[in-house]
């Protein structure tokens, strides 16, 4: 068996860490990450479809897609990336957004993402998704910049409190 | 959910705390108070607050106030939080039950 997702925040670093262990060589991950006809197997959420109308695999090439709920919902939400960093097969890193169907970028809604295979031994592969908040760097006013950070606080609070939530 | 109600309620230490508190069960305000220490009418503040936000609900027994967490509000407040970092989780479910189909070996006839 393959371990559970281990979830954690480095709160001075403002990060979200996604890290799972998948049993499955290095090359063949990357190739799920990087190739539209796999990305769209697994990416979801469940239930939902997710179709790539762009994905330009080199530094600043653009990775475009909309994930649709499944069930006749009529939602969409758009997404557009841009690549900074194409290392295969082990380090990808991007910065995700909200986008529309034309590929403008929501403002503030950018999350540098940063995505690390390492090879372990009995062909095992380490995924680890590194994540940045959004909007903490647009933020110039102290008063915004505080309710963020109270809120992120709060946030680490919940998760304890939570009987479902994760507790790292 | 808007969960910014419930998220600025908890904000407040104290406010937290009390939530803490009850999560071992409904308790009377009295209680509430002298277990965490803060004065009886400071924690009925507290628990106006955290019951506006809908955290908490009050029931009145004999001449008791008892308070007790409202459960459908953080079952909501949980599925919301889910949303933060559950789409990360979900999707490396996703990845790994994806990555065992293609593996999985042909079976024999």
């Amino acid at each position: 068996m393959t371990d559970k997702t281990r979830i954690r925040k480095d709160r001075a670093r403002r990060e979200l860490i996604v890290e799972r262990t998948v049993r499955a060589p290095r090359e063949l991950v990357w190739d799920l990450w990087t190739q539209p006809a796999h990305l769209t197997r697994w990416w979801g959420p469940q239930g939902c479809t997710t179709t790539v109308y762009a994905m330009e695999l080199r530094p600043g090439g653009v990775w475009h897609y909309c994930i649709r709920p499944g069930g006749g919902g009529t939602e969409e939400w758009w997404c557009k990336a841009v690549y900074h960093e194409v290392e295969r097969p082990s380090r990808l890193v991007y910065t995700d957004a909200f986008s529309d169907k034309d590929g403008a970028v929501q403002p503030g809604t950018e999350m540098p993402t940063r995505v690390e295979l390492n090879e372990l031994s009995g062909g095992l592969t380490n995924v680890v998704i590194i994540t940045r908040f959004p909007n903490e760097q647009a933020l110039d006013d102290a008063e915004a910049k505080g309710m963020v950070a109270g809120f992120v606080e709060t946030l680490d609070r919940l998760e304890r409190l939570l009987p479902g939530a994760d507790h790292a | 959910m808007n969960a910014a109600p419930a998220l600025g309620a908890l904000a407040e230490p104290n406010r937290f705390r009390i939530v803490e508190l009850l999560r071992d069960g409904p308790r009377p305000v009295g209680e509430i108070a002298a277990r965490l220490r803060i004065r009886q009418p400071q924690t009925s503040k507290h628990l106006r607050v955290l019951g506006a936000a809908g955290l908490v609900e009050m029931r009145a027994v004999a001449q008791q106030r008892i308070y007790g967490l409202r459960a459908s509000t953080f079952r909501d407040l949980d599925s919301w939080f889910r949303t933060f970092g559950g789409i990360w989780r979900d999707r490396m479910d996703g990845l790994d039950d994806y990555l065992r189909e293609l593996q999985r070996p042909k079976r024999r006839k």
